[in-house]
């Protein structure tokens, strides 16, 4: 099995290799030649495909990738290469389960399978988005609490301490990610949710040190949260992000590897996005120890998940995965359009029915492209987990249907999509409601999604 | 070997991404005396115009815009010394980077190749820049314009710190800075003072060509 030990060895002792070749003369090429050699094709007509044997032909290519080009530690300037038998072992020893949270909001994270009836597991919030204060930070994290379905918490990230902007690896992003500690298990303690997992540990430290320094127990992170490291694209580490994996497995926390291979970036289309997402899934259980997988590729110019491309991409992906292993992968989704529209409600159920359909679990999510600050509440989120629960079990071909439907509400307008309105503007942290705009929004939104053949919860206000 | 020869080369070396081929070309393009401005200009700015193009409409890749830029890199170090001081040239110097603490270097490589594709003179600095870097490097490269990209919310405030740090040193008026990055706006370039917020490569060229001679 490798080890940490062993990654460090490889990233010492492996082929020099400068990052330019690495990523554009031995990635990018080898990535097309797996898309050609195993026939990958992209369908617009079929954004969820059904087609089994392409997707154990990308789970191979995948593999492959992995296999001839490795990873490549930045800090060494080395090639990270592991053997086919360390990826097979690595995939058969990873675990199918796993637990986080505790008391009663304890619960497993299992893998699931195509068209799996199982719900999927719904890690619901902010996915790091920034946030403008702390009165934010409690508002949204207490709204994502409250969600019925909500599994685990993903939290927005602190931009400010003390009046002054976050810098990197400083005292202020210490102090920062301390506070995202702090605040989040206080907002779920202030709705009586006091066992829930936060899984994106911690958003607002992208420092090892401010990592470190925020996992003090005062400040309230457990064992029994979800321990997110930012996999550098593609298929990349340096020792920062090493340091972070050598510190949570030091208190035994469950390491979860993010990563996020644009559509139009290294690995080119949505072929090779695919590939790419596959070969890091593999990469991410040797190189940064996970024991889950968090994919999260967005389109290069829509800055977003919902786009055909990016639902066949996420689609594939998923079955590759979940035909042919047992890892437990959650696909986090981004929105082009902002709350208290019809269109951001319309992009997160397409995104969110193409990966549970496939057998993926959910992180949901990056509400208009995840830049601006507050713009962002807890009914996007709501409204994802609930098409995700409603869609468990749906066949592909009936899920392919769905989405294109939906493609055809928002398609034309990704390219200026509507930004919605503010938190306060939408959502009132008094009541912990949608205001009465927002109220209509969904309500005319779910009503469609019934036309469409899916029935949501109803709307209790 | 003639001028449309070396010109069609130079041509050819860009378009298929081939960086042996445009030193060839280049070093074919002196030792026949050819104007070095025309080598560029006709040999290798209308092929990266044209990768711009096809990467703006998604028809080719990131790999390739960077190869096609690495291509043409290699042809004006043999190029650009040749051309005598005062003559027009590149548009103007673009020094580029990603802020202290930030490694992500994926948007600031296809901003920094579609400057180049602009007609900018582009030195890249990479990531992790500390904020000295980039206005030292600015000073010694005579560069105009400072593009400093940053992906997460916490490593934005190093924009500020540029400005900051031009005003504190009374030189802010001799550099345009531009940010971009997925956390910046344009109201956040406000905020802080920077010229400019490039949301897509195409605008951040947009805005060093409403800068290229300076605030």
């Amino acid at each position: 099995m490798v080890q940490i030990l062993d990654v460090m060895q490889k990233a010492l002792e492996g082929k020099p290799m400068s990052e330019t070749d690495y990523q554009l003369r031995s990635f990018a090429p080898k990535v097309a030649e797996k898309v050609r050699e195993h026939r990958i094709k992209y369908d617009p007509q079929n954004p969820i495909p059904s087609d089994n044997s392409q997707a154990d032909e990308l789970f191979e290519a995948g593999l492959e990738l992995l296999l001839d080009v490795g990873a490549y530690c930045t800090d060494t300037g080395r090639v990270i290469s592991y053997t086919e038998n360390e990826i097979k072992r690595a995939l058969k020893e990873a675990p199918a389960k796993l637990h986080f949270g505790e008391g009663r909001d304890r619960k497993h994270l299992v893998a699931r399978k195509i068209e799996d009836k199982t719900p999927p597991w719904c890690l619901l919030g902010a996915g790091g988005g920034p946030c403008s204060s702390d009165r934010s930070f409690l508002t949204l994290v207490e709204g994502y609490a409250e969600i019925p379905e909500t599994n685990a918490i993903t939290t927005p990230a602190i931009t400010r301490v003390g009046g002054m902007r976050v810098r990197p690896a400083s005292p202020l992003e210490v102090l920062a990610a301390q506070r995202n500690a702090v605040l989040a298990r206080e907002a779920c303690n202030r709705v009586g949710r006091q066992g829930i997992p936060i899984m994106n540990s911690l958003a607002t430290a992208e420092s090892d040190i401010a990592l470190a320094a925020a996992l003090h127990p005062k400040f309230g992170m457990r064992q029994s949260d979800g321990y997110m490291i930012c996999c550098m694209d593609p298929m990349k580490v340096d020792f920062a992000r090493l340091n972070k994996v050598a510190v949570v497995l030091s208190m035994g926390g469950a390491i979860g590897m993010c990563f996020g291979p644009m559509l139009g970036g290294y690995a080119g289309g949505p072929e090779g996005t695919a590939v790419s997402n596959v070969a890091h899934h593999m990469m991410g259980i040797l190189t940064y120890q996970s024991s889950w997988l968090l994919p999260f590729t967005i389109h290069l110019r829509y800055v977003a998940s919902s786009s055909r491309d990016m639902l066949w991409v996420i689609s594939s992906m998923g079955q590759a995965i979940s035909r042919n292993t047992h890892l437990l992968s959650l696909n986090l989704n981004y929105t082009t359009a902002g709350p208290c529209t019809p269109m951001c409600l319309y992009e997160t159920s397409a995104s969110v029915t193409a990966a549970v359909v496939s057998g993926l679990s959910i992180e949901s999510l990056g509400v208009a492209t995840n830049k601006h600050e507050d713009r962002t509440t807890p009914v996007e989120p709501r409204i994802s987990a609930e098409v995700g629960h409603a869609v468990a079990g749906m066949k592909r071909s009936d899920a392919n249907e769905l989405v294109k439907k939906l493609l055809t509400k928002y398609e034309p307008k990704l390219a200026e999509p509507p930004m919605g309105k503010g938190l306060y503007e939408c959502w009132d942290p008094e009541t912990r409601k949608p205001s009465k705009d927002y109220q209509v929004v969904i309500k005319k939104y779910k009503r469609e999604m019934a036309g469409l053949g899916l029935e949501l919860k109803p709307e209790m206000h | 070997m003639t001028e449309e020869k070396i010109i069609e080369d130079l041509q050819k070396a860009v378009l298929e991404y081939d960086s042996a081929g445009a030193v060839s070309a280049a070093k074919a393009a002196i030792a026949e005396k050819m104007d070095p401005l025309k080598a560029i200009e006709k040999g290798l700015v209308p092929s990266i115009e044209t990768i711009g193009q096809k990467f703006e409409k998604m028809e080719i890749y990131l790999p390739e815009l960077m190869l096609a830029a690495d291509a043409m890199k290699s042809a004006l170090a043999l190029l650009l010394p040749l051309i005598p001081k005062g003559s027009k040239g590149a548009k103007a110097t673009v020094v580029i980077g990603t802020v202290q603490g930030d490694v992500h270097e994926i948007g600031k490589n296809i901003v920094s190749s579609m400057m180049m594709a602009g007609g900018y003179n582009v030195i890249d600095l990479g990531v992790d820049v500390k904020t000295m870097a980039f206005i030292e490097e600015a000073k010694r490269n005579g560069a105009k314009i400072i593009g400093a990209s940053a992906l997460m919310s916490s490593t934005i405030g190093s924009q500020k710190d540029i400005v900051d740090f031009l005003v504190s040193s009374g030189i802010r008026k001799k550099f345009v800075v531009l940010v971009g990055g997925g956390p910046t706006t344009k109201e956040w370039a406000k905020e802080i003072g920077a010229d400019g917020c490039g949301m897509t490569a195409v605008e951040a060229v947009r805005l060093a060509n409403k800068f290229s001679k300076g605030r």
